[in-house]
């Protein structure tokens, strides 16, 4: 992973419950070409297990996890 | 013509009950062979004894009332009156003791009982055809009230006959003698059975309920036998 | 549909008729009594939402391929072929019933519709027609439940930092845990869902009772019942029962969702635990002077929602009663009996499949909007995620002004701190 990841695009999912984080990502990263990464903000504590094994099952890439205070920064590079 | 008539008074009698009776006998077997559901399928809240809340469930019909009272008068009526025509049925056979605890003549309720019947059918016929029951329904449910209402129709119209309008030609004794043949396995046809000018009654009322026989192991009409294990379900 | 998708889906079909399914599709004598039972039907108004209507579409097929009338004389029950469009209407009748079981109530034979219903779901899945959205939340829980050792970590900081939030709602004494997690012999295994709502809460009601808990690594709600897929719902299922046993826990309590809550009371089979709704649990407490309440909070009439996958189809139906009347004086009824309470029209999975069902799900529960309406109440409490959901896009769309509530989040801001 190098310092400068491009992100094609930014999801700020922050405040929603559980499940609409997954839902959201699951279609945005639909939207990306194969290869680009999506940055996406969530708050739901619920994300920080969600999110990897959502990856698993579909195929996609959690690059990197950022906590910062409530918010947590998904990096998922889309593989398939 | 007397072979067509011996034909629906006799073998044909013969092989409906064979198939309404090993039929609906194989049907329930094999359904109740199946595999339980493993899981409760109760509704809440839930009220004890449970069995008898299912009984009460499958013969007073508690919902119906509830939500669709003139159809449950007529239900109620009709399988009240139901009930009553299989205790007159069986009294064609014979003397039975039991049933004369309330002296009468043979079919009970003075010709009554059929002309209720008859308008309950009618009833659930014409119900059928208004929207939305007629939008649920499948050519089924109307053969199997056309039947219906065929069989009651001449059954009562031979009991009216010689209630209401003195008819003494075909007597319960005929039916005696015809009925108890058959079930001795010696059939034979009283000349006044078939030689009457009524006989043409017996004969579509016998065919018509033949037909109904045969069809019922394989119509909704099982649900007489399976609303109360699923009254029970309901129940707990 | 080629011949080979045809089999293996009747295949399914014929795996799911035990004696059960077998009477329920076998007996309806298409009386109509259950026409109005449906809310859908009642708000909308078109027959396809007659529960009877929607049975049919799954019968249709059985008298195709499961009676022998389905070759002599098919038309008699107006059998019909498994097809492409058959599989549309499944989908219609299917994602269009919350498998609230209302109309069972008015069957006059108990005929079950979510049942019936779940056939239909299952050929769905078979022929990967379903709602990809539930089988995407299905197969992410059951991952969870196989990798647990990856995430763990960063889920433990995630619950870490709601601790805080709960001690503003409950002061514990000093050393003490307010999110307790993997502890070996707790008393009872709490099993929330993924939200800060539905945990912190009841975290600060089980320290004020001073339970001995602890909170489950899984999400309670089971996606593969929505999709109706036996498979996933048992390993979805099967990941808090390996957990209870592993913590040897006494009791496994289940959050505020009704799904979860039927699944794991019923499916769960005999285990040496035993199953509670969190309902039950704080009712519990209230009786055995545990916590205390403060009765002052509520202004205006309150009302109770019966979720009812709890009530009507999991028999949680005093509890709440009881906690309320600890809660307010002015407590009102919504239905005379809970077992006819309309269905908030969001079960089923519809809430779950979001914005896409928003329109039906608003236009289907009418009449919800409308019992609400007329019990005058300003506050709507449940006990159920889905419902809550529901009731507070009803809310929004019926401008119906009241506050909708969850009944643990009413209980916690009670607490009386001693
Ligand atoms: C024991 C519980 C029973 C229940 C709960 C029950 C209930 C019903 C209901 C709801 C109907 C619908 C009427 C309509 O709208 O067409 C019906 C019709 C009928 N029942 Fe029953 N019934 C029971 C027993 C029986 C029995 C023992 C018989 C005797 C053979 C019977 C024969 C019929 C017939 C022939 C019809 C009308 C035909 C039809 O609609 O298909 N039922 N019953
Ligand atoms: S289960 Fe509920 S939603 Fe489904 S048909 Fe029955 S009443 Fe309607
Ligand atoms: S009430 Fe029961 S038997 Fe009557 S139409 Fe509805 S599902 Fe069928």
């Amino acid at each position: 992973m190098s310092e400068e990841m491009k992100i094609a695009k930014v999801m700020d999912l922050k405040g929603l419950p559980c499940p609409m984080p997954i839902l959201k990502v699951n279609k945005g990263i639909k939207e990306v070409e194969i290869g680009q990464v999506i940055e996406v903000w969530s708050t739901d504590p619920g994300s920080l297990s969600d999110f990897p094994s959502w990856a698993r099952t579909r195929g996609h890439q959690i690059l990197k996890t950022d906590q910062n205070g409530d918010v947590t920064r998904f990096y998922v590079q889309r593989i398939v | 013509m007397n072979t067509l008539y011996y034909f629906v008074l006799i073998p044909m009698v013969y092989f409906s009950f064979t198939v309404f009776f090993v039929g609906t006998g194989i049907r329930l077997v094999k359904i109740f062979r199946k595999p339980k559901q493993s899981t409760s399928l109760q509704i809440y809240p839930e009220k004890r004894p449970q069995w008898l809340w299912a009984l009460h469930d499958t013969f007073l019909f508690p919902s119906v009332r509830k939500h669709k009272p003139v159809l449950w008068i007529f239900l109620i009526l009709f399988h009240v009156c139901l009930l009553l025509l299989m205790i007159g049925h069986l009294e064609l056979f014979g003397e039975f003791r039991i049933f004369q605890i309330i002296p009468h003549e043979v079919f009970l309720g003075k010709g009554f009982v059929g002309l209720i019947l008859c308008l309950a059918v009618l009833f659930f016929l014409f119900r059928r055809f208004l929207s939305p029951v007629r939008e649920l329904s499948v050519p089924e449910d109307y053969y199997l009230l056309i039947l219906l209402f065929l069989i009651v129709l001449f059954g009562s119209q031979m009991d009216w006959a010689r209630r209401w309008y003195g008819y003494e030609e075909l007597l319960v004794e005929d039916y005696r003698t015809y009925l108890l043949s058959l079930l001795t396995l010696k059939p034979e046809l009283p000349y006044n059975v078939i030689n009457s000018g009524h006989s043409f009654m017996l004969v579509l009322h016998v065919f018509f309920a033949n037909l109904f026989l045969i069809f019922f192991p394989f119509s909704q009409s099982m649900h007489s036998f399976l609303s109360l294990p699923m009254n029970k379900l309901r129940r707990g | 549909m080629d011949p080979k998708t045809r089999e293996d889906l009747l295949k399914l079909f014929q795996g799911k008729l035990n004696e059960a399914m077998t009477f329920y599709l076998e007996t309806c004598t298409r009386c109509g009594v259950c026409i109005e039972a449906c809310h859908v039907y009642a708000s909308m108004g078109k027959v396809r939402y007659i529960a009877a209507y929607r049975q049919e579409i799954v019968r249709r097929i059985y008298k195709k391929y499961f009676k022998a009338r389905g070759n002599v004389w098919p038309s008699v029950g107006d059998a019909k072929e498994l097809n492409d469009m058959a599989l549309e209407e499944l989908y219609e009748a299917a994602y269009s019933c919350t498998g609230c079981r209302r109309c069972m109530v008015y069957c006059p034979f108990g005929i079950d519709t979510q049942m019936i219903m779940s056939i239909a779901k299952l050929l769905l899945v078979g022929a990967h027609s379903e709602p990809e959205i539930l089988t995407l939340l299905a197969d992410t829980s059951i991952e969870k439940g196989k990798s647990l050792d990856i995430f763990k970590e960063s889920f433990l900081t995630g619950i870490k930092k709601l601790e805080k939030d709960v001690v503003k709602k409950w002061k514990m004494e000093a050393g003490g845990t307010p999110i307790p997690m993997d502890v070996q012999g707790a008393d009872l295994l709490f099993v929330a869902l993924a939200g800060a709502h539905s945990i912190i809460p009841t975290a600060a009601i089980f320290n004020a009772a001073g339970e001995n808990w602890t909170l489950s690594f899984f999400e309670a709600v089971n996606f593969g019942a929505f999709v109706g897929d036996p498979g996933r719902t048992q390993l979805i299922l099967d990941r808090i029962v390996k957990e209870a046993k592993r913590l040897k826990v006494k009791e496994v309590c289940i959050c505020e969702c009704g799904t979860a809550f039927r699944v794991m009371k019923q499916l769960a089979g005999k285990q040496p635990f035993k199953v509670s709704s969190v309902t039950e649990v704080h009712a519990r407490y209230i009786k055995e002077g545990r916590i205390q309440l403060d009765r002052s909070l509520l202004n205006g009439v309150v009302t109770y929602h019966d979720p009812c996958q709890i009530a009507r189809n999991g028999d949680v139906i005093d509890a709440p009663r009881y906690i309320l009347k600890h809660l307010t004086n002015h407590f009102r009824e919504m239905s005379p009996d809970p077992k006819y309470n309309w269905c908030c029209g969001g079960g089923g999975g519809l809430v779950a499949l979001g914005e896409e069902t928003l329109d039906f799900r608003m236009k289907s529960s009418k009449v919800k909007a409308d019992q609400i309406k007329r019990t005058e109440a300003t506050t709507v409490v449940t006990a159920c995620e889905n419902c809550h959901t529901q009731l507070c896009n009803l809310n929004d769309h019926y401008q119906m002004g009241v506050d909708v509530k969850f009944l643990s989040s009413m209980v916690a801001d009670a607490l009386v701190q001693k």
